[in-house]
């Protein structure tokens, strides 16, 4: 397990956890972000990034992406 | 009447679909208790039926306004039928939501929209097979093609007559089993039962408002949370998707299964790390060049001096301008000579406006007066600034003088008349003065209509020009995609002082008008982050701050040149100052840290979806922001106009100022400024004609400054000190703006409360930062102490205080929200 942060661009991934139990985790997952789904670093930009999830693009935030092990 | 609910995802296409349906005849309102705009409209087709446009959402869940707003409309107000459009090129997260809405008892018609896109890309959308699995009728469409948009309408018409099918989608047996069991225990209609069953599982919050017996199920969700290893809400989650993934293979082939698209390959570039800042700036600089700088302010100038002004040419503009300026030119050297030589004879037969004027007359005394000066002689005279009011001394040649004689000859000593060139069209005011005038209306009448009511339709109108334009952009921006990708490049920078990413905008374009500024918040979608932005920008000073500032540069600071960037730095400091202290505050406290928000597909924008947003937007603040513009603009006019003359109430002149009203008012307030230093009633009347335009501060000053001995300048440097000076410029830069600024700030907060907050937070602000530069100032330069030093460094203190206080919310982990 490693968090988003450091995985490629372009590679399929599998969210196996996401860390937290507050009400950010509940809109990740209301966004797609769930255990077991899948998620592709499309770009990076000063450690916040752009990804795919359940073919839609989200930004997310260093901070957030840290959270999101995969 | 039917009712129909419009609910999906944001960006996926929902405003394009409502605006399909319902054409023009939509009716913007607010959802009852928040400020979350309520759109509803009649159906083309169909007047008898009425549809509601939901905010974007994602869930049904209590986290947002806008989810909260959407699940109360349709558990409390039980629409006929709801029309889910779903994005079909982003299926899965899409289905979501319609999940959920399936749960609600109310019969759900699923509209799968972008299907050009969809195709496209080659891949293939079983419409029969996703009706059967979700257990209603789907329908598919583009409506931004416009297309399969009435058989979506007609179907949900159709449902809401046959009334909901059975939910059909269930969870693992597990779960299935605690709904069952919770279900059993609610006192609520049989077909809201599962919706109820499935929030009390997920612990809602909210969800006991909406019961009347709310049962204990903590002992059956525990159970269930312990057998599954995971706590209920995402249990739930887990569970959806879970459904969503066994159904999407059979309703969704798709064929290509490349890494990237189209729009992720503009996104490696666009928000690339070398090239994201680079390619914003142009961005920007093209958007402020075109709204600020080139064809906005032919816009403001066109609507302000045109229309309501004097007037505009269709054509033959420029040979007039060329003519009048010659001619302005040739008469100032005259008029200079005439002065300088003491003439007064010559200068009573030159003054156009005297009763006893004859051009003839004027030709012979100006001829003779040429005459006896000779080519070598000279004259030194005072030449006035119409819009700064500075005074420059210009010394000409008797050379000059001839020519300039020869010159006003030419023109037989009359000034060119505009409507003599091209074809002129006369401002609304002349159109209006004239009719007036032809009609022998009394006096007050005619100032009351031209300077109170037409006055304050040319603050309401005269910025509707320039907004447009920027408006067009602003939705061009949207529209295309790259709006969103601003947020995500700027947000890091910008989020430390509690603004948003898309803050840069408002503030970029409030340098040139604060008005279209603060209506471009618009596009920052996070209520907390578009109210701080909206209190802030109207600190960077903006067109009409110009003149001001250079006036207090030329009578006060002798025209030194560090003022007018000081007055920028000033600007900009109030707004990260603010943005620190503020974020800090219960008001705007849970500030987003982490930030996660959707970005939609790059595509191309169509030019009616663009004008429509632009127009939409425009009438907007004409509606919503024009009756506080207007009737503070007659406010002031009737308060400047009218005073008690040797005891009897009367109308005023301009130069009788002193004598009115306001200048009553201004009076008895000016105290509230001695701490300030500027405490005279003067410069307090200008402060308050400054809030119908900021211009304005200048031709008041003008006007209570002019008057005995030396020049404005002159006595307005008698009265100011360099401190008291610049405690002024900065309390006027940054104290509540124009009128039609603040009504844009109540339009943008939708909120009597809000509007409030932010104009009083606004002159406390100004008014703090007035008492430390004048207090401190002179403590440092002169060493004088009273109470008011005190009082400024207590506020000094105070506000270091809030700025580098820890953030109060590091403390509790609760009240994260999001950017949706």
């Amino acid at each position: 397990m490693m968090p988003l942060t450091l995985a490629p661009e372009g590679v399929k991934q599998t969210i196996r956890k996401i860390n937290g139990k507050d009400e950010l985790r509940r809109h990740l997952e209301n966004l797609g972000f769930v255990e077991g789904g899948q998620v592709v670093v499309i770009t990076e930009l000063n450690g916040n990034m752009i990804v795919n999830v359940k073919e839609s693009r989200i930004a997310i935030s260093k901070q957030m992406a840290n959270r999101i092990q995969v | 009447m039917i009712r129909i609910a419009l609910a999906g995802n944001p960006n996926s296409g929902k405003t394009t679909l409502f605006n399909a349906l319902t054409g023009s005849n939509q009716f913007v309102g607010n959802w009852p208790g928040v400020t979350v705009e309520k759109k509803e409209g009649r159906l083309k087709q169909n007047k008898e039926v009425l549809i509601a446009d939901l905010p974007g959402i994602y869930s049904l869940s209590p986290y947002t306004m806008e989810e909260i707003v959407s699940r109360n409309y349709l558990i409390q107000e039980k629409p006929d039928a709801i029309l889910n459009i779903v994005d079909g090129t982003n299926l899965e997260r899409n289905l979501y939501l319609t999940t959920q809405l399936l749960e609600l008892g109310i019969p759900v018609v699923v509209a799968v929209n972008m299907m050009d896109e969809v195709e496209k890309r080659g891949d293939i959308l079983h419409i029969d097979a996703l009706a059967k699995a979700l257990g209603c009728p789907v329908v598919p469409i583009s409506a931004l093609k416009g297309s399969g948009v009435q058989e979506a309408a007609k179907k949900a018409v159709e449902a809401a007559q046959y009334g909901a099918g059975e939910c059909k989608h269930t969870f693992a047996p597990a779960v299935e089993l605690a709904l069952q069991k919770i279900a059993r225990q609610l006192q609520v209609a049989e077909n809201q039962k599962r919706y109820f069953a499935i929030k009390l599982f997920e612990r809602d919050e909210k969800i006991g408002q909406s019961l009347s017996v709310v049962p204990n199920v903590e002992s059956i969700i525990a159970q269930t949370e312990k057998e599954l290893d995971d706590d209920s809400e995402s249990i739930i989650t887990n569970e959806r998707y879970t459904f969503i993934s066994s159904i999407i293979n059979d309703c969704l082939t798709k064929r290509n299964q490349n890494t990237f698209t189209t729009s992720d390959k503009i996104d490696k570039v666009v928000t690339n790390r070398f090239l994201a800042l680079p390619i914003f700036a142009i961005v920007m600089y093209l958007v402020y060049y075109v709204s600020v700088t080139t064809v906005g302010t032919w816009a403001t100038d066109w609507a302000n001096d045109g229309v309501f002004g004097d007037g505009w040419h269709l054509y033959g503009g420029s040979a007039y301008t060329e003519d009048s300026e010659a001619y302005s030119e040739a008469s100032t050297i005259l008029n200079g000579f005439v002065e300088f030589y003491g003439e007064e004879n010559v200068a009573e037969a030159l003054n156009s406006e005297s009763e006893t004027y004859d051009v003839q007359n004027a030709k012979t005394a100006a001829e003779t007066f040429a005459a006896s000066i000779g080519m070598e002689d000279e004259a030194t005279y005072a030449v006035v600034d119409e819009e700064t009011m500075a005074t420059e001394m210009v010394t000409a040649t008797g050379a000059e003088l001839a020519e300039a004689v020869q010159v006003l000859d030419d023109f037989d000593f009359t000034e060119p008349d505009p409507a003599d060139y091209g074809l002129w069209v006369p401002g609304v005011p002349v159109f209006i003065g004239n009719a007036l005038e032809s009609m022998q209306v009394a006096d007050w009448l005619q100032g009351l209509i031209l300077d109170g009511i037409v006055a304050g339709c040319g603050a309401v109108l005269g910025f509707v020009p320039q907004m447009l334009v920027l408006f067009f952009f602003l939705a061009l921006l949207e529209s295309c995609g790259y709006m969103a990708r601003i947020a995500f490049i700027m947000d890091r920078i910008f989020r430390r002082f509690g603004l948003s990413g898309k803050s840069f905008i408002p503030i970029l374009i409030g340098t040139g008008c604060g008005v279209p500024g603060i209506m471009a918040s618009r596009t920052i979608e996070n209520e907390r982050d578009r109210r701080m932005t909206i209190t802030t920008t109207t600190f960077i000073p903006c067109g009409a701050k110009l003149p001001f500032i250079a006036m207090v540069a030329g009578a006060i600071f002798g025209g030194a040149s560090w003022v007018a960037p000081s007055a920028y730095f000033l600007g900009m400091a109030a707004i990260i100052i603010s943005g620190i202290i503020l974020k800090k505050t219960k008001r705007f406290l849970g500030d987003p840290a982490p930030f996660v928000m959707e970005l939609p597909a790059y595509h191309m924008p169509t030019l009616g979806n663009v004008l429509r947003s632009m127009w939409e937007r425009g009438s907007s603040f004409i509606k919503k922001a024009g009756t506080i513009i207007l009737l503070s603009t007659i406010f002031i006019w009737f308060t400047s106009y009218f005073g008690f003359v040797d005891g009897s109430f009367t109308m005023l002149t301009e130069e009788q100022m002193d004598q009115s009203l306001l200048a009553g008012i201004g009076k008895a307030i000016a105290w509230i400024f001695i701490p300030l230093g500027f405490g005279n009633w003067q410069a307090t009347v200008a402060s308050i004609t400054g809030l119908v335009a900021k211009e304005n501060i200048v031709g008041t000053m003008a006007i209570l400054y002019s008057g005995g001995m030396g020049t404005v300048y002159e006595n307005m440097a008698a009265s100011f000190t360099v401190l008291s000076g610049y405690a002024f410029l900065a309390f006027n830069l940054l104290c509540a703006p124009c009128f039609a600024a603040m009504g844009a700030i109540k339009r943008e907060m939708n909120s009597t409360r809000w509007f409030a907050f932010a104009v009083a937070y606004q002159c406390g602000f100004a008014y703090a930062i007035g008492l430390i530069v004048y207090q401190l100032g002179n403590f440092v330069l002169n060493g004088t102490f009273g109470i008011g030093t005190a009082a400024a460094i207590l506020i000094l203190g105070y506000g270091l205080y809030l700025l580098f206080r820890p953030n109060p919310e590091a403390k509790s982990k609760k009240a994260v929200k999001v950017n949706a």
